[in-house]
């Protein structure tokens, strides 16, 4: 490593970092190793240009690519747009029906004309209910109009379906909305069908037609954005408490089996006076009791009614009572609503983070104005300070501090490659790649250490009245400045390596800079000893 | 002696190995969760008393075979290590439940078949099935966060204690004489705890308070309610309080915990692939043929004559675009300003400070003439 260095040359992490991106970019291992063949010479843009894409088929077509993915923020991606970009479906003659079934389901107007049956379907099974006794021969049209209107719902909703169906058959499976939909609708459609089949009609199949029917209402809740999102948080909340839920499970288990054994007595007993005698019978019994004492009802009159019966130990199962209350309702119950209050919490923050993550680009924007024209104002100010003296007393003592600037400007660089991942299109280099991207996070990670590291006896910069610190507003908007979706920047050849080479050798004269300035100090002191 | 069982010891290492790579393995995990489990559902038909009929056989066979493997889980972990054993709590309940096993046996041979409590040793069986917990992790993590929030439960619920002592003692004086009073339910002071839990609960209290206001005590109602607002209304509802306070805490500590843990690994992957491009690199430059290649700026002379400045190189990253640039200029700008500052700063003193020196000679003399004339 001694030659890594010039000769007498201070080590310093982030000139390192830039040096490695440079390596990285250029490729430079490559290059020395005498591998230049396989190093990409080119760009997307060259190949997305026509006329130069033209000029690079003339020459060898066996050169490389350099490709660069960034993620960007564009939001959903439809159906409709994946299909469209598919080969076979770009070539093919027709558009295919799964195309024309997306567009209609996503028409607004399909989807408030089935919003309009739900509905109707609601009122339709409310009327034919109030009229379900009545007699009366007038109301027979009425009648068929109804059982009429019924029919016609059911069959558009299976229209519905067939049209998702269409649509994409997978896709379809794998929403639990849909499976939901799926599920009623089959529900409701299925005595009907035995009804036709010519099963006699008993009272049990017409009642269970009507409830199937009226489940078709539950289809509302998908439609609404609002009612789902309550639906999703709440089905969240519940998933994260799955332990704790499978906890109770075991305690109720466990007192249950314990209350069969401990109130045997109880139950053999010949008594005829006891209310809750039947309580603790067998298993099951003795789960429902355990239910009934976790929800705190009419426990003490259960615990007296056992100490009518001597044979009982009163004090086991005063100790076996009140204990399943501190513990399950007391206890347990207390901790769920805990967890559910703190899941919400955080539900409403996940569904927040969308709308503060526009905000925050917007603030990068006004930021970015805001920085071009500062380093205007600043550079007047510099040539203003070098030829006359400043006004140094507002400034006050000399402060000795970290300069935090410099610390900023390294995390800047430290997300370098954070945002970038380089695909060689090469197959006989996979592993070089993998390096390569390493590599890139390597040298952030290189720069957050030495953020710490470096350290300069430089002064806070107090900017006048009513702006804020620089270094605060470069920290507040930094994040958002790095993920703004940026034009693709080109740099001439030569101008990029000339741009690293000078970063590093800066980096080195800062801190040689900085290495005269505490001389400075040092002999400052030393006089003031005399 | 000691020598003797030492030497016994170190002969054993290899054994105890492998008895210990048997109690880690996921066969064996596999087996203790399908024993226990399947006894916890035998353990549930045992309760009635047909099935136990029917399949008396079965349950007793499958009773004997749980045990056995109880008690050899328990051998082989004693046997690997005997005193780190003790240190973990999911060890400590295992030898629980292994002594709660064996109760009711020993009870059987003891005491007879009539012994009173036999039944309530039957019944405690059913803690077997926490041996369960110890084989799922989520459970345990759970355990873990929910077990800090103890010291708060537990304090609270001796703050309520303490309130339904005070509170019975009163009801006790007030309420419990045996003639004039409600003895059944404040008579002696256990039965006064159990009425002021009923209360807390408040479960059924309006018939206790029917009972006190048929005896027309004067004090009774205002009593009854200001200790329901107490306890049921404030501290009851305190504990939820409390419960979320530190389930949001653990919730967090956990977060954070997870978040430093993988950025450490992060940064020290980084670091080793830095470190072996910088060898690269050094090996490159001794492996060169040219003698005169002492620094990396002149490896790559040839290199950088051959870019030319026609030729793009596309970079979208933040480190060569162009806010970047404004940024870093901007603060360099402002350092410089500050350090020009500062230098004028250390000349003012430095001036100073010479001055101080050319009229510190002349103070001397004056100060050895004062001296002089004393």
């Amino acid at each position: 490593m001694a030659t890594y260095h010039q000769e007498g040359q201070m080590q310093l992490p982030r000139a390192d970092a830039i040096r490695s991106r440079l390596i990285d970019t250029f490729s430079l291992i490559e290059h020395l190793q005498g591998l230049s063949q396989a190093v990409p010479r080119h760009t997307v843009r060259e190949l997305l240009d026509p006329s130069r894409q033209k000029k690079l088929m003339w020459e060898d077509q066996q050169q490389l690519v350099r490709f660069s993915v960034k993620p960007q923020h564009t939001g959903q991606i439809s159906q409709a747009q994946r299909l469209l970009s598919k080969l076979h479906i770009r070539c093919s003659q027709r558009p295919p029906l799964s195309l024309w079934a997306g567009w209609v389901l996503e028409c607004p107007l399909f989807t408030n004309f089935i919003i309009f049956l739900i509905i109707l379907n609601t009122i339709v099974l409310m009327v034919e209910i109030e009229l379900l006794e009545s007699t009366n021969t007038k109301l027979w049209p009425l009648k068929l109009t109804l059982e009429v209107a019924a029919w016609f719902i059911l069959f558009i909703f299976i229209l519905e379906i067939i049209l998702m169906w269409l649509s994409s058959f997978s896709r379809f499976w794998k929403s639990a909305w849909n499976v939901f939909d799926f599920v009623v609708t089959m529900l409701s459609l299925l005595p009907e069908v035995v009804l036709l089949a010519g099963v006699t009609g008993q009272p049990v199949w017409l009642q269970f037609l009507r409830i199937c029917r009226v489940l078709r209402s539950l289809k509302l809740f998908a439609r609404f954005r609002q009612i789902r999102v309550i639906i999703l948080a709440l089905v969240r909340a519940l998933k994260s408490m799955t332990f704790l839920l499978m906890l109770l499970l075991i305690f109720f288990y466990i007192f249950a089996v314990a209350g069969v054994y401990f109130f045997a007595e109880y139950t053999r007993s010949p008594r005829q006076d006891l209310e809750y005698h039947m309580f603790f019978s067998d298993l099951l019994n003795s789960l429902v009791t355990v239910f009934i004492l976790f929800t705190l009802d009419h426990w003490y009159a259960l615990l007296q009614d056992v100490w009518k019966v001597s044979e009982v130990s009163r004090i086991f199962s005063s100790i076996y009572v009140i204990l399943w209350l501190l513990l399950g309702s007391i206890i347990f119950r207390n901790i769920i609503v805990a967890m559910m209050v703190t899941n919400f919490q955080n539900i409403r923050k996940e569904l927040n983070e969308e709308m503060a993550h526009r905000e925050v680009q917007v603030k990068a924007d006004m930021f970015k104005r805001q920085i071009i024209q500062r380093r205007k104002n600043v550079s007047h100010e510099a040539l203003k300070s070098t030829h006359g003296k400043t006004d140094d007393s507002s400034r006050g003592a000399i402060q000795q501090k970290e300069s935090s600037d410099l610390s900023e400007v390294s995390e800047v660089e430290s997300v370098y490659e954070a945002t970038e991942a380089d695909v060689v299109t090469s197959a006989s280099k996979p592993e070089e790649t993998l390096s390569e991207k390493k590599e890139y996070q390597s040298s952030s990670s290189v720069f957050s250490t030495s953020s710490s590291s470096t350290s300069s006896s430089e002064s806070r910069f107090s900017e006048s009245v009513g702006h804020l610190d620089w270094e605060t507003l470069v920290h507040e908007n930094l994040p958002g400045l790095m993920e703004m979706d940026q034009d693709d920047r080109v740099w001439p050849r030569d101008s990029l390596f000339r741009y690293f080479e000078l970063l590093e050798k800066l980096q080195y004269n800062l801190e040689e800079r900085k290495k005269l300035q505490e001389f400075a100090v040092q002999a400052l002191m030393n006089l003031e000893d005399k | 002696m000691m020598a003797l069982v030492s030497l016994m010891w170190r002969k054993d290492d290899e054994f105890r190995a492998f008895v210990k790579r048997v109690t880690m393995s996921d066969f064996f995990k596999i087996i203790m969760i399908s024993a226990v489990g399947s006894n916890a559902f035998f353990t549930a038909l045992w309760t009635s008393y047909e099935i136990r009929y029917r399949l008396f056989r079965l349950l007793e066979l499958s009773e004997f075979f749980f045990v056995s493997i109880c008690t050899s889980e328990l051998a082989m972990k004693i046997y690997v290590d005997s005193t780190g054993y003790w240190k973990d709590g999911y060890n400590i309940l295992d030898v629980v439940i292994f002594i709660i096993m064996f109760l009711p046996y020993i009870f059987r041979k003891l005491l007879g078949k009539q012994f009173i409590y036999l039944h309530i040793a039957d019944g405690i069986q059913s803690l077997r099935i926490l041996k369960l917990i110890s084989y799922s992790r989520g459970i345990r993590t759970m355990i873990t966060a929910v077990g800090q929030t103890v010291y708060t439960v537990a304090s609270v619920l001796l703050l309520l204690f303490l309130l339904m002592y005070i509170f019975g003692v009163l009801g006790f004086c007030l309420f419990g004489s045996p003639d004039t009073g409600d003895y059944d339910n404040w008579g002696n002071l256990a039965v006064a705890f159990f009425t002021l839990f009923s209360l807390a609960t408040v479960d059924g209290w309006t018939d206790l308070q029917k009972q006190l206001d048929n005896r027309s005590f004067a004090l009774s109602r205002a009593f009854t309610i200001v200790f329901i607002l107490l306890a049921a209304f404030i501290f009851l509802n305190m504990f939820v309080g409390v419960m979320i306070m530190h389930t949001e805490d653990s919730i967090k500590k956990f977060e954070r915990e997870l978040m430093l843990e993988r950025k450490m690994t992060i940064m020290e992957e980084k670091q080793v692939i830095l470190q072996r491009q910088q060898e690269e690199v050094s090996r490159l430059m001794h492996m060169q043929k040219n003698a005169d290649c002492k620094s990396f700026s002149e490896l790559v002379e040839n290199f950088k004559k051959t870019l030319r400045h026609t030729d793009p190189m596309v970079l979208d990253d933040f480190g060569t675009s162009l806010p970047f640039i404004d940024i870093y200029f901007s603060t360099l700008d402002y350092q410089d300003m500050t350090i020009h500052k500062l230098q004028e700063l250390y000349y003012e003193i430095a001036h100073v400070l010479g001055l101080m020196l050319e009229d510190l000679p002349q103070k001397k003399p004056q100060s050895l003439e004062e001296v002089d004339e004393k």
